[in-house]
Parts: C-alpha cells; sequence; structure tokens
C-alpha cells in the first residue's frame, strides 16, 4: 500500500496544504505546533473514517471554518483516490474515485495503516477501552463479517441499555423484549470473542520477538486477554447477570467488557513496567499489528511514525530504524522535530528516502 | 436567501421541510405553483388537508384507509388465513406490488427501538396477538427489515405468538422492503415472499 501525496483543506491548524509522499520513507520536520501530527492524523482518517486523536468530528475543522476534507491517492495495484469531507452538522462524507460510500464502514479495510504516537502511552495507562479499541481496529482492517458483528453489537448494546432504564422508570418488566435483544447478541458476541481469542495468540510470538529486540533484559512479557467468555458462554453469562443488570441498569457482561491485560514477568505493566519498558512494549505492540496486518492481507500496511525519535534513546531508535529498513516494511512517514537527526538516521539508508520541512 | 415576499419565504421554508428538498427546489415549487391557475392549487391545498382531516387507520390492520375498515380486510377475495406483519403502510405497497401474496396485513407502526422511545406498548403488537388469537390465522408472515431494530421486532412477536397455534416465517434475510424501496426490486421481494422461511423461537 502506498499513498502518493495528501492535500488537505482546513483541517486542524492546516488552511490549505499539499504534499508529495512518492518516496519510500519520507521524513517531515518543523517546530512543534506547526502541525506535523495533524498530517499523520489526516493519512489515518483517510483509512480508518475517524481521527486517531479526536472522537468529536466538527472539532477537526480549522478554527472559523464550516467544512474541512482531505483528499489523497493511494495506490495498491490500482489507484485509489480517497477524498473525505467533513461538514458541521453533517455526517462525514468519503468518496472512493469519485464515487460516495453509502456507509463509512465499507471503507474499512481498503486503506490500511499502522500509527505510532507518543499518546500510545494510554494503551498502557489508559481504560479498558483503549485496548478493545486498538484490537477492535487491527482486526478490522482484516475482517469485515468482525466489524460487522461489533457494529450490531454495539446497536444492540445501546438498546438493550436504554430498555433496562426503561424498566427501572416505568417500573415494569417484560421479559420477552430482553430475550429479544439477547438472543441477537449471541452470535455477533461469540464471533467476537472467538476472533479476539485467535488473533492475540497469533501476535504473541511477533510481539514478544519485537519487544525483545528493544530490550535486553530476561523479563518475560505477555498480552493476555481478560474476558468473562474465557470460561462461560454469553448466553449463561446474561441469564446469571440478569438480577445485577436490572439493578446496575446497563449490561454488565459481554465483550464490551474485555480487557488486555499487558503483563511483564506476571505483573501489570502498569505498575511494573520502566519508561525504557512501556516505550518498548508499544512499539513492539504496534510492530506486531502491523506485521499482522501485512500478513494477513498480504499487503504492507503503510506506518506512520509520530515524533518517535524524540522520545526514545539513541540505541533503540538505531534498532528500530535497522528493523523498519528492510525489505518487508513499505512505506513510511515519519515526523520530527530536528531536521539533522532525522538526516543523521535515514540519509544512508537504502530506500527512496525524502527529507520536508515544514 | 433575500425574498421579497415574506409570503414566499413562508412557502419556501414549509416546502424545504420535506424530506430530499432543499431551499433551491423549494423556490422552484414555489415559483412554479404561482404560474399554475388558481382552482389547481385550490386542489392541491385540499388534497393535502384529506390527509390530515378524513384519512384515517384501518381499525382491523391499522393501514391507512378511508373508511373504519380498508378495503383489503373487507375483501372477500383474499386469503384471511394468511397474515403479513410489516412495519408501516410503505411495506404494505412494497409488497402489493410484488403481486405474490394474497392474504391480509397487520402494519406495527414501527420497530421495537428503545434507543427511539419505542417500546412494544407504543406499537400495534398487543392488537396483533388479540387478532391471531381470536381470528383463523394458518400462517404470519413477519416481513420487516433486515437490521437490528427489524430482528429484536421478528424475535419479540414469534416469541409472543409462540403459544398460538400459527405457523410463523420471515422473508429470506437481507431482503429489506418498504421504506427502503430503493433498495429491494419487485421481483426479488416477491420472491422472499414466496419463499419464505419458517421461525422457530
Ligand atoms: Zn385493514
Amino acid at each position: 500500500m502506498r499513498i502518493n501525496n495528501l492535500s488537505i483543506y482546513q483541517f486542524k491548524n492546516h488552511k490549505d496544504f499539499k504534499i508529495d509522499l512518492n518516496t519510500d520513507i519520507s521524513c517531515i520536520t518543523g517546530k512543534n505546533g506547526q502541525g506535523k501530527t495533524n498530517l499523520l492524523d489526516a493519512i489515518f482518517m483517510l483509512s480508518a473514517c475517524k481521527s486517531y486523536f479526536n472522537a468529536i468530528d466538527y472539532q477537526l475543522i480549522l478554527h472559523g471554518e464550516s467544512s474541512a476534507a482531505l483528499n489523497a491517492e493511494f495506490y495498491n495495484g490500482q489507484q485509489l483516490d480517497i477524498q473525505l469531507i467533513i461538514e458541521q452538522g453533517k455526517k462525514k462524507k468519503l468518496k472512493l474515485n469519485g464515487k460516495q460510500y453509502d456507509k463509512l464502514i465499507h471503507h474499512i479495510g481498503l486503506i490500511n495503516v499502522v500509527i505510532i504516537t507518543p499518546d500510545d502511552i494510554e494503551l498502557i495507562k489508559g481504560n479498558s477501552d483503549e485496548r478493545r479499541k486498538f484490537i477492535d481496529l487491527m482486526i478490522s482492517q482484516t475482517d469485515r463479517v468482525y466489524l460487522n458483528h461489533l457494529s450490531e453489537y454495539h446497536k444492540l448494546l445501546d438498546q438493550r441499555n436504554r430498555q433496562l432504564k426503561l424498566f427501572a422508570d416505568h417500573q415494569h418488566f417484560d421479559s420477552i423484549i430482553l430475550e429479544s435483544f439477547n438472543e441477537r447478541m449471541l452470535a455477533p458476541c461469540e464471533y467476537i470473542h472467538q476472533k479476539r481469542q485467535t488473533v492475540l495468540k497469533e501476535i504473541q510470538a511477533a510481539f514478544k520477538q519485537y519487544y525483545r529486540s528493544f530490550q535486553s533484559g530476561s523479563e518475560e512479557v505477555v498480552l493476555k486477554y481478560e474476558s468473562a467468555l474465557n470460561s462461560d458462554s454469553f448466553e449463561i453469562l446474561l441469564k446469571s447477570s440478569l438480577n445485577k443488570d436490572l439493578a446496575i441498569q446497563r449490561t454488565s457482561v459481554g465483550i464490551h467488557k474485555d480487557d488486555i491485560l499487558f503483563e511483564i514477568n506476571g505483573y501489570p505493566l502498569k505498575k511494573f513496567g520502566s519508561q525504557g519498558q512501556n516505550k518498548s512494549f508499544i512499539i513492539a505492540l504496534k510492530l506486531a499489528q502491523y506485521h499482522f496486518l501485512a500478513e494477513t492481507v498480504k499487503q504492507s500496511p503503510i506506518l506512520l511514525l509520530d515524533d518517535i525519535f524524540e522520545k526514545i534513546d539513541e540505541e533503540r531508535a538505531e534498532k528500530l530504524i535497522h528493523l523498519i529498513s528492510q525489505e518487508s516494511f513499505g512505506q513510511i512517514i515519519i515526523t520530527d522535530t530536528h531536521a539533522e537527526r532525522m538526516r543523521k538516521y535515514f540519509e544512508n539508508i537504502n530506500k527512496s528516502t525524502k527529507f520536508v520541512e515544514l | 436567501m433575500n425574498y421579497s415576499s415574506k409570503i414566499i419565504e413562508n412557502a419556501v421554508k414549509a416546502l424545504s421541510g420535506f424530506p430530499g428538498i432543499g431551499t433551491r427546489s423549494a423556490l422552484r415549487m414555489v415559483v412554479f405553483l404561482l404560474k399554475r391557475p388558481k382552482e389547481e392549487v385550490n386542489q392541491l391545498a385540499e388534497s393535502l388537508m384529506l390527509l390530515k382531516t378524513t384519512l384515517k387507520s384501518c381499525r382491523v390492520c391499522h393501514n391507512i384507509s378511508d373508511e373504519e375498515v380498508c378495503n383489503i380486510c373487507k375483501s372477500p377475495n383474499r386469503n384471511h388465513r394468511q397474515l403479513c406483519v410489516v412495519e408501516d403502510m410503505q411495506d404494505v405497497m412494497a409488497i402489493e406490488n410484488t403481486a405474490q401474496f394474497n392474504g391480509l396485513y397487520h402494519v406495527l407502526g414501527g420497530v421495537i427501538a428503545p434507543m427511539d422511545g419505542v417500546g412494544p406498548d407504543s406499537l400495534n403488537i398487543n392488537s396483533l396477538v388479540t387478532r391471531i388469537e381470536n381470528g383463523h390465522f394458518e400462517e404470519v408472515i413477519i416481513a420487516l427489515n433486515p437490521n437490528v431494530e427489524g430482528d429484536t421486532t421478528t424475535f419479540y412477536i414469534a416469541r409472543k405468538l409462540k403459544t398460538a397455534s400459527v405457523q410463523i416465517s420471515t422473508i429470506s434475510k437481507g431482503i429489506s422492503i418498504g421504506s427502503e424501496l430503493e433498495f429491494a426490486d419487485e421481483i426479488t421481494l416477491g420472491k422472499s415472499i414466496s419463499l419464505r422461511v419458517p421461525y422457530q423461537v
């Protein structure tokens, strides 16, 4: 997968910006606040249909304007012109080669990217929904059925939760209506659980190997899938949690409660990981995602590295550069505050490289 | 936009509230109406008023009707042992157009969606259960759109009718009807009704 060029219009702090990205590696440098990260986020959005950093779309529009547009030319054997339009008070519009998608979700998986950014520390420090978001995006990029099940599951969950509230508000209980939601949720829930389990198992080896290449100690790291569905079927879980659900007025079991535990020597990384270990863990996790996508769809994703070299020491940086300059890695776009550092790291690499200063 | 007349402005505003009609199309409609003879515009206004003043819903099937009981319910030529459950009147029209079904209808008036404040009590589900219990129906075909809300409603109705001695079936999965008419052509919809499948709960 390649991106050839990118145009950005009234997106975040960019008024009107164009850049050619026709080399294997692009190093984009500039001072903080010039919008380097926003360029990478624009590319991410053209892949995932949502920003990696902002949950609310209209906040992506340049201050004082009412719309934003992103445009890029990708190539995966054929040319893919992708255009995303964000307008205040309207649904986002996405076009592929001039033709608008009925539903944005149909686009997921066409353009695969992996982004690594300092904010990813939230994967370790943040709530379980950060980790679910991570695994859901990774699987959705390769499995349409998973994505559909996930979207249906969440719609049903919202309805079910609202229904539980209505029972309480109206002091009235109708077991059949709850059963109707339960019944419909079973298949999506079981599929998602199965798939998360399989994929986590699948990326474990690559993850450990990548971690080892950044960290020379003897510590053991592991990604552990935590889910009530590991031991019981969703049907049984729903039955046994009925009274609790009615009391708290929301659904207390299901794949929306899953977590991925990050462990180091059997202890939670969140509490026991050093800064260095945390960084190695995140980069290894993201490279494992990259590896998984490349293997599954048989095409290298675009790798976006946001300000990573600022945050890691020279030794790790050199290892990372060594890794990503291998044949198996595809196009890479890097942002950094130091143009010199980028030249030093990437000037002598055996790939076509360009340096752009904002 | 700047209008030279408040009357025109109001008419444009009212018309641009229609689905799919923007200000520009609304203005074109207003200009068109201005050029038409007075009687014609009167007739239009009158037929619109009748929608609200005279149109009823059939007290048996809840489909839109000019009288207390609609033509379909009254017709001796229809199969009174088959009942097709649909979401709204557009679905009735879509299924009638396929000419593949000659039974009666029951219009729910929506689907179960707690998020939109629609529960079973705000739909014509109780009257459906009563109708089945007191009638001589042999088969109930539930023909709802194949989405989360439609599927949930289908299951709910099937469960409610579990003890009644009727065969329950659904149209083939993946077929959209009336309100999503643009996605289902008549032939596919017709086929999915004649090739309906038994539904078990
Ligand atoms: Zn009727």
